[in-house]
């Protein structure tokens, strides 16, 4: 198939990445055919990931929520242009990821935190957290809240293609050759952009990087 | 904040701590009817006809190459089509070409202005008896010079064309059954025949001797201007000698401006022959 063999090319991610676009290729092409009610099986699939990408990308919980049903819209409006030369995923990254950026740049003088709370169910985050503070109740609370205000203010600081491309890579998990497909570059600009936001951030988040 | 734990902490542990920031489950069921509202007005809702301009846009610029080849290849078929195609003749070995390069044989075969004529040419002034027989000698040397260029050249044309196209052929037959038909046609000019020549000539010899005439004041006339100033002009035998000299003064006049037109007419003769 066309679309395997391209997906072979850009997904250098591991082969459940391969089975999950051949999935998702074949509920597109469901869409394609007239099942419309086949799309929320794809909007199920990807909410959580398409909101966390763009709710890392602006900080606000109200403008992601919009910005990725806006993703979400613009790709069932445009399921028939899919012709699977890329991964669907990729493709709604794409979607996502630029719809973003031009909200970004059209708000650029207005900015607003609105924070989601950090969920501690997941081990690897509340190892984190009691690496970092000794305290509980109320003082862990605020802690991990302040933490929370640096990570974004920091984030933030970047430019808009460095903090996608970070957000991409360590928060989403891309590859860097998917990070190229979805932000249309290079692979070598966004292991540039990737180090050189890595520094930034470094220099801003310097006290909580303990030993 | 503790700072004694033994774990090194990293950047990428930071960052990663961003994912744990996850909404609560009532925000999925909200973000579901939102969503579901919004694609049933994308698919009730026809999108903006702006939408295809842009489609168009974004499908011509991934096809630029081929579009811009094509719009070349008819623009060129329009050019070649409307405005018509250039007119190129395929000359075979055999074939002469036409009649066009055959102007500069008509313009060599344009005799050089013979020998009186220079010499008439080249004298500055001549006296008044003269003038006439010189202008005469010219006005022939000059009419012989057109009836040779047009009763010489046309045949020269015939018979250089004659082995070289058979469209010259047939202009070269033409010309000679016209000349065969009407003999007068050699010695008719651009100008005109020898006969009409010769009368607009002689007018133009005469006519500025009338205006001087006619510049000659009646004898009333010139006594009642001069009246006032000399008296002499009242009595009857001075006015007839006034009128005498004036007469004789008018005469010599016109033969002085008689003499100037002739030469004025031998300038306009040379001036015909270039």
């Amino acid at each position: 198939m066309n679309a395997s063999k391209t997906l072979e090319k850009t997904l250098v991610a591991s082969p459940e990445r391969k089975l999950e676009a051949d999935a998702d290729l074949e509920i597109v092409r469901k869409v394609q055919g007239g099942d419309v009610a086949a799309f929320d099986r794809l909007i199920l699939k990807y909410r959580e990931r398409v909101l966390g990408i763009i709710y890392n990308m602006t900080s606000n919980r109200e403008d992601a929520a919009d910005l990725a049903q806006d993703a979400f819209i613009k790709a069932f409006q445009s399921i028939n242009r899919f012709q699977g030369q890329a991964s669907f995923f990729t493709w709604l990254y794409r979607i996502a990821v630029n719809s973003t950026v031009t909200h970004l740049r059209k708000n650029r003088m207005r900015s607003f935190f609105s924070l989601e709370s950090v969920r501690e169910d997941d081990p690897v985050s509340r190892e984190l957290i009691d690496a970092l503070t000794d305290k509980t109740g109320a003082g862990r609370d605020s802690f991990v809240r302040e933490l929370q205000e640096k990570l974004n203010d920091a984030m933030q600081k970047l430019s808009i293609n460095h903090r996608t491309v970070v957000t991409l890579f360590e928060i989403d998990g891309l590859s860097h050759q998917e990070i190229a497909e979805v932000m249309n570059c290079s692979v070598g600009t966004v292991r540039s952009r990737l180090h050189y936001a890595k520094q930034l951030l470094q220099a801003e988040l310097q006290p909580y990087l303990l030993k | 904040m503790k700072q004694d734990t033994e774990r090194k902490i990293t950047i990428e542990d930071l960052i990663r701590l961003k994912k744990s920031e996850r909404p609560p489950a009532e925000f999925w069921s909200r973000f579901e009817s939102e969503i579901r509202s919004k694609q049933l007005s994308a698919i009730v809702n026809k999108r903006p006809w702006w939408h295809g301009i842009s489609r168009a846009v974004m499908v011509f610029n991934r096809h630029q190459l081929p579009f811009g080849a094509a719009a070349a290849l008819a623009l060129t078929w329009m050019g070649v089509h409307y405005m018509g195609a250039p007119s190129i003749r395929v000359s075979t070995p055999g074939a002469a070409p036409a009649a066009v390069p055959h102007t500069p044989a008509v313009a060599s075969s344009v005799p050089a202005p013979s020998a009186p004529a220079i010499a008439r040419e080249e004298r500055p002034q001549a006296p008044e008896e003269q003038g006439a027989k010189a202008a005469s000698h010219a006005e022939a040397a000059v009419m012989a010079a057109s009836a040779s260029h047009l009763t010489k050249a046309p045949a020269d044309i015939a018979l250089d064309a004659a082995p070289k196209s058979p469209f010259s052929d047939g202009i070269a037959v033409t010309l000679a059954d016209y000349r065969q038909a009407t003999p007068d046609f050699a010695r008719r000019s651009v100008f005109g025949t020898d006969s009409e020549f010769e009368p607009t000539a002689a007018a133009a010899r005469q006519s500025p001797s009338e205006p001087l005439a006619r510049m000659d004041p009646a004898e009333e006339r010139r006594s009642r201007l001069l009246a006032p100033a000399l008296p002499a002009y009242s009595s009857a035998a001075t006015r007839a000698l006034a009128s005498d000299w004036m007469r004789a003064r008018s005469s010599s006049d016109a033969r002085m401006y008689e003499s100037m037109d002739r030469g004025s007419n031998d300038r306009m003769l040379v001036g015909f022959r270039f």
